[in-house]
């Protein structure tokens, strides 16, 4: 299959090599949750709700020094092409829960909150590739609505090696094409990789290339992300009347 | 007065019953350690503590198709209450003794992004209550006649997949859902089929419908017909009031509630009254019913738009 047009040089959507898709985050989505954030790349919709810090619910994994943070990823049944009835503890579902928990821990100020918990779901409504990357986007929103202090934000976004031509940000047709696919988070600010993962093989020298695009894609979301806080601290200022 | 109490901050609201002992106090701080005094107080004056009458629903909204994967789907939201349904269809065989019936099965989800209370792990109390709920409406009503889900009687039928997410839970749990599950029905876009070579059932994509050698198409009908549409509405008991649409709050505090389902033909579809403390008189059961016939003429109203809306685009 063609991935990319000889001719026109052209993805199967339409977008160049370097393109990302369009991404969409709003805040405050769950009015219940004290942190919520809904986060799109391109067809992929993710919703992400943070509850805490609050009392720790099992006292038995209460940590004395720092938080207790906690991550459920879970896809609705209807988020994929077929209909396929998800089992909330499978080995997918639960690989990716302790993945954006450990990519959230690397940035939360957990010492500032001892002996508390903080929780976060992450909810797929629509999949389309790149969930991993929107999850981990749609969870840095909703901490920073919910006021969880944090060193900077985390941002992740995935790049793949087809028809010899790094691409960003791959969708599902080209995810399932079975090339490398490099998902990457990094803390933005400091220039820094918290999450890397890559299946399949790839040659170091254009491993190094498509890493290196997946940052520049990290870097536009990080972008994108604080003009979002930016506009929501405005409106907050107005309705206070700063 | 209602308006007095909501206001500032150190009112003297020294109300029945454990607010005596206040004095002055924060009107926060009240809500919290005295609900039930500071609701009652509001209801002396027919009003809530949201500057809605007694009997008034909160603002509901409804989108169709927010979901471009699925069938048919539909997004609504009743105050804060927010309901995401899905359906998507698939063929199966149909049954032995039903071979011209296609079958529907309906699952309600409260993922724990809904409510603080939901804990990752273990389901919601609610949740299977409400599955059931809305499985036994949906069926007893008729809505759905299931012999238009048939493709070839005997061979291949629709199998039609209800997934219902509860993506906020602010009360009225199953008002929503039944409201999302019939926008989402009403929204259905049943695919063109054709039978292949070798006698399975594959889909069929809209361009090749131009195309001159048009394979043969099983069925011809792309939207479901709905018959009889079941609205519902949720109602508080507590004393002689009765409270349309309760928030979560006020389902936590007065826990008596009565669920009303009528049909667009004004027929009583269910009754659910779950025990409580408060005992309800028929007179009590027949108000209810005259609010859930105001609230069902709303909700056509809200639904037709919605549908006239997409229709346009």
């Amino acid at each position: 299959m063609e991935y990319l047009d000889s001719l026109t040089g052209f993805r199967l959507d339409g977008r160049r090599p370097n393109d990302m898709r369009q991404i969409r985050g709003e805040i405050g989505v769950v009015a219940k949750a004290d942190g919520s954030a809904l986060f799109e790349m391109g067809n992929t919709k993710v919703i992400a709700a943070v509850y805490g810090p609050r009392e720790v619910q099992n006292k038995s994994q209460q940590i004395n020094n720092q938080a207790l943070v906690r991550c459920e990823y879970s896809m609705a049944n209807f988020s994929t092409g077929d209909r396929a009835r998800r089992p909330k503890g499978d080995r997918r579902s639960t690989e990716i829960s302790l993945v954006i928990r450990q990519t959230m821990e690397a940035c939360i100020l957990t010492h500032l909150m001892p002996r508390s918990q903080i929780d976060i779901f992450v909810q797929v409504l629509q999949a389309d590739g790149g969930t991993r990357s929107a999850c981990i986007n749609a969870a840095t929103l909703a901490l920073a609505d919910a006021g969880v202090p944090m060193c900077d934000i985390v941002t992740s976004c995935s790049a793949g090696y087809l028809s010899s031509t790094p691409l960003l940000d791959l969708n599902y047709i080209e995810d399932s094409a079975g090339g490398p696919d490099v998902t990457v988070g990094i803390l933005a600010k400091m220039d820094k990789v918290t999450l890397l993962q890559m299946a399949a093989k790839l040659p170091i020298d254009i491993f190094e290339n498509v890493m290196q695009l997946a940052i520049e894609g990290c870097k536009a979301i990080a972008q994108y992300i604080r003009g979002v806080l930016l506009e929501n601290t405005k409106q907050l200022e107005c309705c206070r009347g700063v | 007065m209602a308006a007095a109490s909501t206001s500032g901050s150190g009112r003297d609201i020294g109300g029945s019953g454990g607010g005596s002992a206040a004095g002055e106090m924060e009107v926060e701080a009240y809500r919290r350690l005295f609900p039930l005094p500071f609701y009652e107080r509001h209801l002396l004056d027919s009003v809530r503590p949201d500057a809605r009458p007694l009997h008034r629903a909160r603002d509901t909204s409804v989108v169709l198709g927010p979901v471009a994967s699925a069938d048919g789907s539909a997004l609504v939201k009743i105050g804060d209450t927010t309901m995401l349904a899905a359906i998507k269809l698939e063929v199966m065989t149909p049954s032995a003794d039903a071979p011209d019936e296609g079958s529907l099965a309906i699952e309600f989800h409260m993922p724990p992004i809904c409510s603080p209370i939901v804990r990752p792990g273990r389901p919601a109390e609610v949740a299977p209550v409400i599955s059931k709920q809305l499985s036994d409406v949906i069926v007893s009503s008729q809505m759905i006649n299931l012999k238009e889900l048939s493709l070839i009687s005997g061979k291949a039928a629709w199998m039609a997949y209800l997934d219902i997410y509860c993506l906020n839970a602010d009360g009225s749990l199953f008002d929503a859902a039944l409201l999302s599950a019939i926008a989402a029905f009403s929204h259905l876009q049943i695919p063109l089929v054709s039978l292949s070579d070798d006698g399975k059932v594959v889909a069929v994509s809209g361009d090749l419908l131009e195309d001159e050698s048009t394979p043969e198409l099983v069925n011809k009908e792309r939207k479901l017909l709905l018959h009889s549409i079941p609205f519902s509405l949720t109602c508080i008991l507590h004393k002689k009031y009765i409270l349309a649409d309760p928030t979560a709050e006020e389902e936590s505090i007065m826990e008596t509630s009565i669920t009303v389902v009528l049909d667009s033909s004004e027929q009583l579809v269910s009754i659910y009254k779950p025990g409580g403390p408060v005992l309800a008189q028929t007179s009590t059961v027949k108000d209810c019913i005259v609010l859930t016939k105001h609230r069902m003429k709303e909700l056509q109203n809200i639904l037709e738009e919605s549908l006239s809306a997409m229709e346009v685009v």
